[in-house]
């Protein structure tokens, strides 16, 4: 069984061992380059004293391949694509499975070989994609300590490997519901954005529960390290909210919710006398975040999602295969 | 079963009961009641649509019956590796990987089986001057035809389902492959159903056939009793309530003059007045088809009109 799962897909597999290979070369170069840029950088802010702002100086790499980088987002859904969708889909389009179905294999055998070399080809792929821009990204989120934030959390660490196995089991399923190829990589491309999307913006941000911290608005307070910030505002005497500034401001408190002892003069802003200071001190601000010490926690959260995913759309593939006629 | 050695005449390769199979709303086959003696070439005869592939297919195990029961090579049709060695099955698209050579097959084959006969494949191939390292989706529909079938036999299966299996040679391909078959019967240990809607493929090699029309089976048995059974009596248009009594009348067409039938008969039909006389394996198939216009035996009816 192995040996014809190996015959069927060896040329996709050719092809994603060039593609990786190539991927590989690029941010080897690029990252090396990135690394040197980086501790260079850092050595002559440390020697003048000026690496507070670092952050807001230095820009690591370039542009392109940084774009390639967030490219990678989409190279789970690849899997699901060119390798899960066709996979049982055009074997029972093209009747195909008719001939491997009617060898000395039961379907249950078929399914577990097949699914099981594509899930482990999945998560190889998902995983050597993942680790290479972890490490490319390194000294990038040394300086920006932004790898909690979305877009930069999925193409890192463990979760690209869970959006691997969801991709492929998604296609299996598709091509097991549907039977042909087309309307299969339809449903697996818009299954997956959905999924993907849903989960980022409705589910992730609870995993667990965000820390809120109220500060005064003279003593700003941020979160250390790569933390991932859900809201930021702005709570005026009442506890409401005050619209975000946009435009003239003081310490993010807009003109039109400053108490009435800063009365801003018609032609920009002066610097808050005491009354106004006085009267702001009754402002708050807020953030609501989530720290970065949980980061791998959410890696581990999100990834247990889309490997569970997996399983049960793989049960589903296993029933519709072995359940139904086929 | 232990101890108890069943008698060759006896066994059989396939026996259902009522086998249906309903999709939705449409019903494919319905209450089907067969019995196929190991070691026959069985036809599986019938129009478009009548329910052969339907038939084959759960057969083979790869569709359920929605009612009814069967037994093939002794078993029930089911996922397990004993049932699946011993069928072999070939779908009318002639399923194979149409960028994998022959060669890829071959191999492929003697992976996921325990008992592979790769050298008669390669054997038959280089016979047929096919060649066995292109992809298959390069060769001919014959060709391709020939390697899929081939590689079906590689198994060495005891029952064998085709569903139409010669409907992509040309005729001498079709001769030679219905001799292979026969050969491979004949070697023993082989039974096979072939679906087809030509009677002619049945008479060169089958002895059993199998005859479905409108989802349910007309007729099964063994081909020399049938026709044995059945005949066809020419007689004067007069009173046939008798003969109707005596003898199942399956076709009966009237004209002015004379009156046609063809019957199921029990024991001798003794009636002077009508002509006896035996009946072929095609006019025997259009009957039980119930076509409106067989066309055997409307020219008889227009020979007995001219009269």
């Amino acid at each position: 069984m192995t040996w014809l799962v190996w015959r069927l897909h060896r040329t996709q597999l050719y092809i994603a061992a060039a593609l990786l290979a190539a991927l590989t070369v690029l941010l080897l170069v690029t990252g090396l380059q990135m690394a040197s840029q980086y501790h260079s950088a850092l050595a002559a802010c440390a020697a003048s004293h000026s690496c507070a702002n670092l952050a807001s100086t230095l820009f690591l790499g370039s542009h392109a391949v940084g774009f390639g980088v967030i490219m990678t987002l989409g190279v789970p859904a690849l899997f699901g694509l060119f390798w899960g969708a066709p996979l049982v889909a055009s074997e029972l389009e093209t009747g195909t499975s008719q001939f491997a179905w009617m060898q000395t294999v039961t379907r249950k055998h078929w399914l577990a070989v097949t699914a099981g070399w594509m899930l482990l080809a999945a998560a190889a792929w998902g995983g050597a994609v993942s680790g290479l821009v972890t490490w490319w990204s390194g000294p990038d989120n040394a300086l920006q300590l932004d790898q909690f934030k979305p877009g930069r959390f999925d193409i890192m660490g463990i979760v690209p490997v869970g959006y691997a196995l969801f991709a492929m089991a998604l296609g299996l399923c598709a091509g097991a519901l549907l039977r042909r190829t087309l309307p299969a990589l339809a449903v697996t491309l818009a299954g997956f954005i959905v999924v993907r999307a849903v989960i980022t913006v409705w589910l992730r941000p609870h995993y667990l529960s965000a820390v809120t911290v109220t500060y005064k608005l003279f003593s700003p307070f941020t979160p250390t390290g790569s933390y991932w910030q859900l809201a930021q505002g702005v709570l005026n005497p009442a506890g409401r909210l005050v619209p975000a500034a946009n435009g003239l401001a003081i310490d993010g408190v807009p003109v039109g919710s400053l108490p009435s002892a800063c009365a801003a003069p018609a032609s920009g802003l002066q610097p808050p006398g005491p009354a106004c200071r006085q009267a702001l001190a009754a402002f708050h601000g807020f953030i609501t975040y989530q720290p970065a010490s949980r980061y791998w926690a959410f890696q581990g959260i999100e990834f247990g999602i889309f490997a569970a995913l997996a399983t049960v759309l793989i049960a589903v593939t296993a029933v519709m295969l072995l359940r139904r006629d086929v | 079963m232990i101890g108890v050695q069943a008698v060759p005449e006896a066994a059989t390769a396939i026996r259902t009961i009522g086998l249906s199979k309903r999709y939705h709303r449409v019903t494919a086959l319905s209450e089907a009641t067969i019995t196929v003696p190991e070691g026959r070439i069985s036809a599986l005869i019938g129009p478009n649509g009548a329910g052969k592939t339907t038939l084959l297919r759960l057969l083979a195990g790869l569709t359920r019956p929605t009612g009814g029961e069967m037994t093939v090579n002794g078993g029930i049709p089911r996922q397990d590796p004993a049932f699946l060695a011993g069928i072999g099955f070939l779908a009318q698209e002639v399923p194979l990987y149409r960028r994998l050579s022959a060669e890829d097959h071959i191999r492929a084959g003697a992976h996921l089986n325990p008992c592979w006969d790769g050298v008669s494949v390669r054997e038959r191939l280089a016979a047929l001057a096919i060649p066995v390292d292109r992809a298959v989706g390069t060769l001919s529909g014959g060709q391709r035809a020939q390697v899929a079938l081939a590689l079906t036999l590689a198994k060495r299966p005891r029952l064998l389902l085709l569903d139409e299996p010669v409907a992509a040679l040309d005729p001498l391909a079709r001769r030679n492959f219905l001799a292979i078959l026969a050969d491979a019967v004949a070697a023993g240990g082989l039974t096979v159903v072939l679906s087809s809607h030509l009677v002619a493929d049945a008479e060169r090699v089958c002895d059993h056939i199998i005859m479905l029309a409108a989802s349910r089976v007309q007729l099964c048995g063994d081909i020399d009793t049938l026709l044995a059974e059945h005949q066809i009596l020419v007689g004067p248009r007069k009173d046939t309530s008798a003969i109707e009594r005596d003898h199942r009348v399956v076709q009966l067409t009237r004209t002015p003059r004379q009156v046609t039938m063809l019957v199921r008969r029990n024991g001798p039909v003794i009636d002077p007045a009508f002509a006896v006389s035996d009946v072929s394996l095609e006019e025997l198939v259009l009957a039980y088809m119930g076509q409106d216009a067989p066309p055997t035996l409307a020219r008889l009816t227009s020979i007995g009109d001219s009269e």
